[in-house]
């Protein structure tokens, strides 16, 4: 599904080399964790996979084709069609109230049942509520309805449970993780807590830009079945 | 210090309002006090054109400057807004280790600064526009000589610069006063404290686009205030300019043509630009999800199109009604002033200038959101 080829990442003209010549392949309804210290090169790599960013060198390739060499409007339509993303720091709309930041991700694709979403997360009662009243683990579980609610076919997670206590984070992880099952879209998530590297299907271990180890899990465990 | 002079200097906007306020003010006052000193020596024949002229001069002086003026209180207030929750967590920081809110406060004498770059300027620019000014104004039918007026230095530059000065001051007060917790963590306490959410009157739903797009505009409605000013500066100062070549000199008109546009591109400059700087996270969130540059463009600037109708109609009423009133109660009595009716191909031309301008004006801030960086977003976080 994603087949990504020596992939270079560089910033500040070059000078910086975040990503080292990354080479992966995802499949389709795999979930994926990308583990990784901090400045190992794995929130960039999110990125690339996703669109977000253009590589410096290498390919990244999304059912065949090419994100590198699409244009800005034909990366606009692949995130639209394609992607949902939940990052740690939430980045919901601080004006709008929840149903309309999930309404963000729903009207993308005419979905008019994401109430349906915002109450499996348990949000039903605070419909009307800004994010500014709401706890971080509420917080982010409006996020995943706002992915969730745009269909994606590939789920991209930037540390989801990085900003929650243990408790909370159990509780968020275990929704997407059960949403991927019930769905069975693709899912990509980065984090540094080894732990919760227990959950995926196949681990992707970086180090300094590069790929040191990659291995998959026979027997994936739940939210609850991993160490915090 | 935490405010620095360079955050006084940077307030363009106040400048160039307060620079027009005190350009206009300047020649006109000084041709009232030029005008009353040759009172006696008026014939009868010269005494309509010249109580015109200090009607004129009065009227004007008082409608420019006391407008422009309270436009330069609009903007000191919206930037010392924009300046307080922009700093919201430095400020609370300070607040948090023991700074008074008067101490503080103070520090926002700064915003005067502008105020007295402006109209020292627009003083000095008037008195080298005033030869031209007095000979449209006389029409070599009165014999005025130009004097300096020191008064005028004090009550249009230094006055005003301890008025905003002490203002800003005070309003910084009050901005300040929150609660240093919300202020550390950049919450608007009067945001937290509700007001219920009305029902729907209609049981149709708004689109996330629509609401974004009412929630923007919302959220920051001084800026329609700021849109609706600049087209009613375009749409009044290009029309009336335009005009004055029939009924005073070419100079005039070219001088209200410039003011106007001048006026224009510096508050819509100042209010599309926050506008963007407001909605940067909003915006690349948005691309984030798949959002085309043409929805974010609508989502942000969207509410704000039919302020800046409003503000094209109302300066074209403004500008046909002051036209009318000085031609027809004015200058009734005065001889040779040529009739006055609405232009109507100035107006479509106008028109036409305001569109595509707007358009284009619209067009360039929608390229600048669609160059935000979701990366560097996020990295602010």
């Amino acid at each position: 599904m994603i087949k990504a080829e020596n992939i270079i990442k560089t910033y500040n003209g070059g000078a910086v080399e975040v990503l080292k010549g990354v080479s992966l392949d995802i499949k389709e309804g795999e979930k994926i964790v990308i583990l990784g210290a901090s400045g190992s090169g794995k929130s960039t790599l999110l990125s690339v996979l996703s669109g977000l960013e253009r590589v410096d060198g290498g390919k990244v390739f999304y059912d065949d084709k090419d994100l590198s060499t699409m244009t800005e409007k034909e990366l606009t339509e692949f995130r639209r069609n394609t992607v949902g993303f939940i990052f740690q720091q939430y980045y919901l709309l601080p004006h709008l109230n929840v149903e309309n930041n999930v309404k963000m991700g729903a009207d993308l694709i005419g979905n008019k049942d994401f109430r349906e979403i915002i109450k499996a997360v348990g949000l039903e009662n605070k419909l009307k509520n800004k994010p500014a009243e709401l706890s971080g683990g509420e917080q982010q579980r409006v996020c995943i309805a706002r992915a969730l609610a745009k269909n994606p076919k590939i789920l991209f997670l930037d540390e989801p449970t990085g900003a929650l206590d243990e408790k909370t984070g159990r509780e968020v992880l275990d929704y997407i993780i059960k949403s991927q099952g019930e769905r069975g879209f693709t899912m990509v998530m980065v984090t540094h807590n080894l732990n919760i590297a227990e959950t995926a299907d196949t681990v992707i271990k970086m180090n300094s830009g590069v790929i040191t180890e990659v291995y998959h899990n026979a027997s994936p465990k739940t939210a609850f079945e991993i160490g915090w | 210090m935490i405010i620095s002079l360079k955050d006084g200097l940077k307030l363009f906007g106040i400048i160039i309002v307060a620079f027009c306020a005190v350009f206009v003010c300047t020649f006109f006052l000084n041709f009232y006090m030029d005008a009353v000193e040759i009172k006696d020596t008026v014939t009868e024949a010269q005494q309509p054109l010249y109580d015109a002229q200090l009607a004129t001069a009065r009227f004007t002086s008082a409608i420019s400057g006391g407008f422009l003026g309270l436009i330069a209180i609009v903007m000191v207030v919206f930037y010392i807004k924009l300046y307080v929750d922009g700093h919201m967590r430095q400020l609370g920081i300070l607040k948090a280790m023991g700074w008074s809110n008067q101490k503080i406060a103070f520090r926002f004498w700064v915003f005067g600064l502008s105020i007295f770059i402006g109209t020292a300027l627009g003083f000095g620019a008037g008195h080298i526009a005033m030869p031209f000014i007095y000979e449209g104004l006389t029409i070599d039918t009165l014999d005025i000589d130009i004097h300096f007026h020191a008064i005028l230095l004090i009550m249009l530059v230094f006055v005003p610069t301890i008025i905003y000065s002490l203002f800003a001051c005070g309003y910084a007060y009050f901005a300040l006063r929150r609660p240093v917790n919300d202020m550390l963590k950049g919450r608007v306490e009067k945001k937290l404290k509700r007001r219920k959410e009305k029902p729907a009157k209609d049981s149709k739903e708004r689109s996330f686009l629509v609401e974004t797009c009412f929630k923007t505009l919302g959220s920051k409605k001084l800026l329609a205030f700021f849109v609706a000013f600049a087209c009613f500066c375009f749409s009044a100062m290009v029309q009336m300019g335009a005009s004055m070549k029939q009924l005073s000199t070419e100079t005039m008109g070219l001088m209200i043509l410039v003011i106007g546009i001048v006026l224009a591109v510096t508050t819509m400059f100042m209010a599309v630009t926050s506008l963007v700087k407001n909605n940067v996270k909003t915006v690349s969130m948005m691309k984030v999800f798949g959002y085309s540059m043409k929805e974010c463009a609508l989502s942000v600037f969207g509410g704000y199109v039919p302020f800046a109708f409003l503000g094209f109609v109302v300066g074209t009423g403004y500008q046909y009604g002051l036209l009318s009133l000085m031609v027809n109660i004015v200058y009734k009595d005065v001889a040779a002033v040529p009739d006055y009716n609405f232009n109507v191909p100035v107006f479509f031309i106008t028109l036409a200038c305001f569109i595509v301008l707007y358009t284009a004006v619209m067009a360039v801030y929608a390229f600048k959101l669609n160059k935000v960086s979701v990366k560097e977003v996020m990295l602010e976080n």
